[in-house]
């Protein structure tokens, strides 16, 4: 395989500038130009162990799995791996420049597919994700590529929110750590499903909560410069 | 005709290659897009002016740039600028021009606009009047080739009077006699506006009225009648050539099987599968109806060729085609230039002559394709929009017309087609690999276009085989499969391009020295690795 080394292949910044998680990438066929309707794929580096012997147990510091890194960074190489769905497959990006590249899938007596990778971003899908077109076979495709554990918690909290039922009060529970930065309701206000409710900053980043449904605010249990935990009762709605 | 075209030519002088001087010192173009620009080359080459026009959506386009001057016509809609007769006609005489080429398309077939151009005292590149009135009459065509002894496809030669509840009876018979399934068509028509297919007697009465009422919005005539539906069919034309004596000529035949809703999608030059006898009888059958038409200039006979050989006349086109240029690759002649002379009331020249005597027995094969702003994933909904890179094929073989550039935008107003790319070679095999070979090299980005169609085209092995026909996309094409297997590929590498950009991204970071098993060189603290593992956990989960 070709050991020339090639400076990369240019990625579009997300919109505020942060690059994809080396831990994994969720892609998504971008909304409304898509008439194939195929899943999401999620794409993750081979997962070697950090410290594959000295495996620690009990409940110190390090307790729990041992911690693991991404793999280092590529060279061209057909025999990559990567998981592709959790399924080790084949398959490698061939950059020839810097919006050319060859898809080697399956090993050497696999597919080569020439494609074409403008690095003029395509419209922002959002925060954290990238919408780019990818031209294959002269297919023009728009995808979304966001960090798969984004996308994950994203998931996660979507499931929460149908598992919420429609009777009674619902509790609004915090399902990340980081401090209040601002509480946009009151008790009393109506709010529907998916109004803004309240501002939470973790790891620098700004999260919106949102309301899971449609109500009347009964409690408003955190004020604005409030440290959080997961699972701290946040509000109520009824 | 107020002037004689003769009468128009700059100058007497003699070139030392017997042709005398440019037929016209200037000349309107009265089109926009890549036949624009393909017609301002010809002007070039014969040492002409060319004038453009353009409306506002095309003040930067390719074609107003290469002409020698543009002349506004008015805001994008086509109704209000290059279908205006009145503003073009002006726009020619303020500009000084002697002559306006039509191109295809557009005001190209309309026997007004050339009657307009005679009237102003400017000589029409085309053929006259007289013939696009009698042709463009598709009942009109139909008698005259029966006239001659060609048979056109089995049908009606009158139109269907459907405001007639008496006659009812007599359409039934006649549909009777013609067989089911058929096509109800518009004598004025073009493009399938107008065209129903009826399968069973009982269609038949919603599909004239339906036919009619289309035509009549369409062409402002509802005449519609009925003709045999030909099917597995293949669609042959020949290219042919008049001058002011009433010679006509043909220059070979081409396919243009390859359709989808009555609109061409590759042609080819000559068509396959012919014998040199059915060639001579087919490009004969084609000068006998267009003499008995009194054609002049270029048009082309249009004939379906039924599964058991048989050719039937379907219309003639008054005007250039797009599909022109495989002719010009395989007969090695320029058809816009000779288009020029002929209508400056020169004879036929010796290299058409030598082309058409050549035209049975063709050297060489041509296929074009177009490209269009189409999504074939989609059913070839148009895809209009800004090009953001364009890289069009070239070496040996390979012509490119066009009038786009990366970062041109596609106007919604007109005609989709964007690029015709056309290949040449010494026989149809080394041509279809030739085909591939450039549609490999071509990259658009920014819009959806045909791309993906033509190069499954070029790979396919009953295109190989040719065996064409009119129904050959429908066989043939699936491009919502065609667009799942790219678009897993495009996922696929997108991932891969961000994984392969936050590892490098990340590498930086990653002390250089190897992390060997259990033991880090500078020790294995726990503080630390709790470092190393804070700083590898920035990501949020």
């Amino acid at each position: 395989m070709s050991a020339v080394p090639h400076p990369g292949l240019a990625v579009p910044a997300a919109g505020d500038g942060r690059m994809p998680d080396p831990r994994g990438v969720r892609v998504t066929l971008a909304p409304g130009a898509a008439s194939a309707d195929l899943p999401p794929l999620v794409i993750e580096p081979p997962q070697t162990p950090l410290v594959p012997t000295a495996r620690v147990t009990g409940k110190g510091l390090l307790g729990g799995a041992a911690p693991v890194r991404p793999a280092p960074p590529p060279d061209p190489d057909e025999h990559r791996h990567v998981l592709l769905n959790e399924i080790p497959t084949e398959a490698e990006l061939l950059p020839l420049d810097a919006e050319r590249a060859i898809l080697a899938r399956g090993g050497p007596g696999g597919t080569r597919d020439r494609l074409l990778l403008p690095t003029a971003s395509a419209p922002g899908a959002g925060r954290g994700v990238v919408r780019r077109e990818i031209v294959v076979d002269g297919w023009r495709i728009e995808v979304d590529v966001e960090p798969a554990a984004r996308a994950a918690l994203r998931e996660r909290a979507r499931r929460g929110r149908e598992a919420v039922g429609h009777s009674g009060p619902t509790e609004v529970h915090a399902i990340i750590p980081g401090v209040v930065v601002s509480v946009s309701v009151t008790p009393g206000d109506a709010v529907t499903a998916g109004q803004q409710l309240l501002v939470v900053e973790a790891m620098k980043m700004q999260n919106e909560l949102r309301a899971p449904r449609d109500g009347t605010i009964e409690r408003v249990v955190v004020g604005s410069g409030r440290t959080i935990e997961v699972g701290d009762l946040l509000l109520v709605i009824s | 005709m107020a002037t004689s075209p003769s009468e128009l030519v700059a100058s007497p002088s003699l070139h030392k290659d017997g042709v005398s001087g440019p037929p016209f010192p200037r000349v309107l173009i009265a089109n926009r897009g890549e036949i624009a620009v393909r017609l301002i080359r010809a002007c070039h080459e014969l040492g002409m002016e060319a004038v453009a026009i353009y409306s506002d959506a095309d003040v930067c386009a390719a074609h107003v740039r290469l002409a020698d001057r543009a002349m506004r016509v008015g805001p994008p809609p086509p109704a209000e600028s290059y279908l205006r007769i009145d503003a073009i006609i002006q726009a020619a005489l303020q500009a000084g021009a002697v002559a306006v080429h039509p191109g295809y398309g557009f005001l190209a077939e309309r026997a007004a606009f050339a009657r307009a151009v005679e009237a102003a005292g400017l000589a029409f590149v085309g053929p006259p009047s007289e013939s696009i009135d009698a042709l463009g009459d598709k009942l009109h065509a139909r008698r005259t080739a029966r006239s001659v002894g060609v048979e056109a496809v089995p049908g009606t030669l009158e139109p269907a009077p459907i405001d007639r509840p008496d006659q009812v009876d007599a359409i039934m018979a006649d549909a009777e006699r013609i067989g089911f399934p058929l096509l109800v068509k518009a004598a004025a028509g073009g493009g399938g506006r107008g065209m129903r297919r009826v399968a069973t007697p009982a269609e038949l009465p919603a599909a004239l009225v339906s036919g009619s009422r289309e035509a009549a919005s369409a062409f402002g005539d509802g005449s519609v009648y009925l003709e045999r539906e030909i099917r597995p069919a293949r669609h042959i034309e020949v290219q042919l050539l008049g001058d002011v004596t009433g010679r006509v000529v043909a220059l070979g035949e081409r396919d243009c099987s390859l359709q989808r809703r009555h609109q061409k999608l590759v042609e080819e030059a000559p068509a396959p599968g012919l014998t040199t006898e059915d060639r001579r009888h087919l490009h004969e059958l084609a000068v006998r109806v267009a003499a008995a038409a009194g054609l002049r200039n270029a048009a082309t006979a249009e004939f379906l060729r039924a599964p058991d050989g048989a050719f039937y006349f379907l219309e003639v086109n008054t005007r250039l085609q797009v599909e022109h240029g495989v002719t010009e690759l395989v007969a090695g002649f320029d058809i816009v230039r000779e288009q020029f002379l002929l209508a400056a009331g020169r004879p036929l020249s010796e290299a058409a002559l030598a082309a058409a005597a050549r035209a049975a027995e063709p050297a060489g094969h041509a296929i074009e394709v177009r490209l269009s702003a189409e999504d074939p994933g989609r059913d070839f909904a148009p895809t209009p929009g800004r090009v953001l890179r364009w890289t069009m094929p070239s070496g040996p073989g390979v012509r490119v017309d066009t009038a786009i550039e990366a970062g041109d935008r596609v106007p919604a107003e007109y005609d989709n087609l964007i690029a015709k790319v056309m290949v040449h070679a010494g026989d149809r095999d080394a041509t279809i690999d030739r085909l591939r070979r450039a549609l490999d090299e071509t990259e658009i980005a920014g819009i959806q276009t045909t791309l993906p169609f033509h190069r499954f085209v070029a790979r396919d092995s009953s295109f190989r085989a040719g065996d064409l026909s009119t129904g050959w996309v429908a066989e043939h094409w699936d491009g919502p499969a065609e667009y799942r297997k790219a678009a897993e590929a495009a996922q696929l590498a997108a991932g891969l391009a961000a994984l392969d950009a936050a590892l490098t991204a990340g590498a930086a970071m990653i002390p250089a020295d190897p992390v060997i098993a259990g033991v880090h060189p500078t020790g294995n603290g726990r503080w630390q690795r709790s470092g190393l593992e804070a700083a590898q956990d920035r990501w949020p989960r």
